[in-house]
């Protein structure tokens, strides 16, 4: 990966709403940039702008079908992102941190939301 | 977001490798080679034409991983076949390989359809793509396998003492009808 395209892939993950929209496009493949307007209060041309620096990071792929302009996750340049830093030996300690960090911020969020009536949500 | 969840599914791995759209073509092609970039396994086909059978052997014959039946064979920009996991129930689904001349590469396009939501299929589809379109970069830039490691456990349970009868190469002959 060259250092410019390395860029263009930290630039298109430094925005909310872009880590938004690539959460919403991994869980409906194919879906429009309408199907993603709907879930969100700023403007179509703002939408298509994110969806276009998704897009040149390659975090995206645009693909037509008839008239229809679907979209779809490309988790391949996170990997690359992966690959440069981890190690096998590091993939696994790493991994059960992460684990064992969800594993008891989950409990302790189930047992807040149990005392509290009002509900939020985990991530943001 | 209101419709509900297709039946199947449709992912696309995509990335640019640094290298000339016929290296490309050759490496992802080569049959009767461990492949590195495909969990160490041999292709085997009876020839690369649409219609032929292929299959996805262990180094040492024994065990076939994945079975299916060429669909689409366009040198060097398509490579397309049917794809069974064979030790999955699931339904049958398509891997199509798509190459492109690029400034200062080839864009590698691996795009997995009919993909049964929800089972064992999806799943390793989704973890296999990845491996398999990050795996090829490098091998293709480098000459050396990526991720060696990683894929060895992959082939050593499928190769080792413990893998189902079912995956035996001797239940996936060339001439059996992939359904």
């Amino acid at each position: 990966m060259t250092p410019e395209s390395m860029d263009l892939l930290f630039h298109a993950l430094a925005s909310r709403v872009r880590r938004k929209l690539l959460d919403l496009i991994k869980e409906r493949p194919g879906c429009s940039v309408n199907d993603l307007c709907s879930e969100f209060e700023v403007s179509r041309i703002a939408i298509m702008k994110h969806l276009r620096v998704l897009e040149e990071s390659q975090l995206i792929v645009l693909q037509k079908n008839g008239r229809r302009k679907e979209i779809y996750f490309n988790v391949v340049p996170i990997q690359l992102i992966y690959d440069r830093w981890t190690s096998e030996y590091s993939a696994f300690w790493a991994a059960k941190t992460v684990d064992l960090k969800f594993l008891i911020e989950d409990e302790i969020s189930a047992s807040t939301k149990q005392k509290s009536s009002r509900r939020k949500k985990p991530h943001e | 977001m209101s419709k509900s969840q297709p039946a199947t599914t449709k992912q696309i791995h995509r990335v640019v490798i640094e290298a000339p759209i016929e290296k490309v073509w050759d490496t992802l092609t080569k049959t009767d080679a461990v492949l590195p970039f495909f969990f160490c396994s041999v292709m085997k086909t009876t020839k690369l034409a649409v219609g032929a059978p292929v299959r996805m052997r262990s180094p040492n014959d024994r065990t076939t991983g994945v079975a299916g039946e060429i669909i689409e064979f366009d040198p060097p920009r398509c490579f397309a076949h049917t794809f069974k996991f064979t030790n999955y129930d699931d339904p049958i689904c398509i891997v199509r390989y798509e190459l492109k001349s690029i400034e200062g590469g080839t864009e590698f396009t691996l795009t997995s359809e009919n993909v049964p939501v929800g089972t064992k299929t999806e799943k390793q589809m989704g973890s296999g793509g990845k491996m398999i379109v990050d795996g090829l970069k490098v091998y293709v830039e480098t000459g050396r396998p990526a991720l060696i490691a990683r894929v060895i456990g992959l082939v050593n349970a499928l190769s080792g003492p413990f893998t189902p009868k079912r995956c035996l190469s001797s239940n996936w002959p060339m001439d059996k009808k992939v359904l």
